[in-house]
């Protein structure tokens, strides 16, 4: 059973930069991305670092050898701390997607964005 | 049981036995030329160190060349009931120290007529590393085509002192000749020295003792080298032997190794697995000489931490100085079976049906 919670104005949640809330005393990151808003708990699964805190960013494509294709340019965010990478819209850790950072439903009513927690 | 040892050496008197096995200038060189190797005179860039009392047991004092054999045959194969021995050579692997990589493959292609003509035709336990000169990955692969067919032949082997780390994709016609013939590639340690000139991350050692024991710091750069440069992608059947380098800090490496992965996998986008997975499909390590920690249990949880039941085999080392005779090998019991033989019979599986069926 989730709840909705208001967490702040559309405006708020640049690109490239989430928007840090605190709501139910849950710090959560909300991402902006060309399908909507997404959004993180703002701790990362690895060693409980401030995931949202680190950089949003593409990364390599698997590839055959020796092929570098940068990808998914601000479709991920690195934890600030270890750089792990996780897809910001499953919140799966890309190296071993078993391992999910916890993601929460977005809604948007007007200009307010609310968070289901 | 069913023992393979993985490294057991072939010496000779005289590296003078190569000279029915050359021609042309590189006969020149060999015969009239510097021999900078020990007593068996065998040309390579020397090593800063000199073992105190020598590299060989003793008690093992051939006179003749056939004394080679017969010494062996009496105080290891026979003693220890060795079923199958991979002959690991001596000096030839020095020859990827020589900075002329033309006469490196001479010498190694010597090595590898002299074995299969004079060696493995000795005795139905003999089965042959040919050696090759990683200088030249061409000329290596070239020789891995040539002499790799022989149906006795059943690895490639090199130093692990190099001049860059072996996962380096300059080394790669040599995998592409291995996996082509069918082959194990392996690094036994050695080839310090000449244009392998960083074997020892901080410059050189002092005493041999000393450097004996931290020579596997190169073979911790050959495992990250070949995982993280795809080879395992490229050739996934390919099987990677490291002996005689130690095995306690295996576990480490892949610790740290799979840690950073996790951090950086972008600089890498060709691997599929994490590099602890690589190892354990396509890595194996030789015991000898196994790590001694006073309480044997150190070395036992270490060993499981690297699946050694599965990545281990056994050597002896025949008839180095810190020789291992099968009897004193300290692993899990329970381990013995596929450490002492079924794990090699898994690597060199050029041997034949009638061998693995003795092993079972």
């Amino acid at each position: 059973m989730t709840t909705r919670h208001f967490a702040c104005k559309t405006a708020d949640v640049l690109r490239d930069a989430p928007k840090i809330v605190s709501v139910s005393n849950l710090s959560i990151g909300i991402f902006s991305l060309n399908d909507g808003y997404h959004a993180l708990l703002n701790i990362c699964p690895h060693k409980g670092a401030a995931l949202c805190e680190g950089p949003v960013c593409g990364t390599t494509r698997q590839t055959s050898d020796r092929e570098f294709v940068y990808d998914r340019a601000g479709e991920l965010v690195r934890c600030a701390w270890h750089g792990w990478e996780f897809d910001i819209r499953s919140g799966e850790f890309l190296v071993d997607p078993t391992v999910k950072a916890r993601r929460f439903d977005v809604s948007v009513e007007g200009d307010d964005l609310y968070l289901h927690i | 049981m069913f023992i393979v040892d993985c490294d057991c050496h072939n010496y000779w008197c005289s590296a003078t036995v190569l000279e029915p096995y050359m021609d042309g200038v590189f006969k020149d060189m060999f015969v009239r030329g510097e021999k900078t190797g020990p007593r068996g005179a065998f040309p390579h860039g020397h090593r800063p160190w000199f073992h105190p009392e020598g590299f060989a047991r003793h008690d093992v004092n051939p006179v003749e060349e056939d004394d080679n054999y017969t010494i062996m045959k009496e105080k290891h194969l026979d003693k220890y009931n060795i079923d199958v021995a991979i002959l690991t050579g001596d000096e030839p692997i020095e020859a990827s120290t020589l900075a002329n990589p033309y006469y490196a493959d001479a010498l190694c292609r010597a090595y590898n007529d002299y074995l299969i003509d004079y060696w493995l035709p000795k005795d139905d336990r003999f089965w042959g590393s040919i050696v090759v000169a990683p200088q030249d990955p061409q000329l290596a692969a070239a020789e891995i085509r040539r002499a790799g067919g022989h149906p006795r032949v059943v690895q490639v082997l090199v130093s692990h002192g190099a001049a860059r780390p072996y996962g380096d994709p300059f080394y790669h016609p040599i995998y592409e000749a291995c996996a082509e013939m069918g082959l194990p590639f392996a690094m036994h340690l050695g080839g310090q020295g000449g244009i392998n000139a960083a074997p020892i991350g901080a410059g050189p050692t002092t005493f041999f003792w000393e450097t004996h024991a931290i020579l596997p710091q190169t073979a911790m750069t050959h495992v990250a080298s070949l995982i993280a440069q795809g080879v395992f992608e490229k050739w996934p059947a390919l099987k990677v032997v490291i002996i005689e380098c130690g095995v306690a800090w295996v576990p480490s490496v892949l610790w740290r190794l799979d840690a950073n992965y996790k951090a950086l996998r972008k600089e890498t986008p060709w691997l599929k697995r994490l590099p602890s997975e690589y190892f354990k499909s396509n890595i194996r390590m030789s015991t000898q000489p196994l790590e001694q920690p006073q309480n044997i249990q150190h070395l036992w949880a270490t060993l499981e931490a690297m699946d050694g039941e599965n990545t281990l085999m056994f050597a002896s080392d025949y008839p180095h100085w810190d020789y291992d005779d099968v009897t004193k090998l300290h692993i899990p019991p329970a381990w013995r079976e596929k450490v002492l033989g079924l794990n090699a019979l898994d690597v060199y599986s050029r041997l034949p049906q009638r061998v693995r069926e003795a092993a079972e």
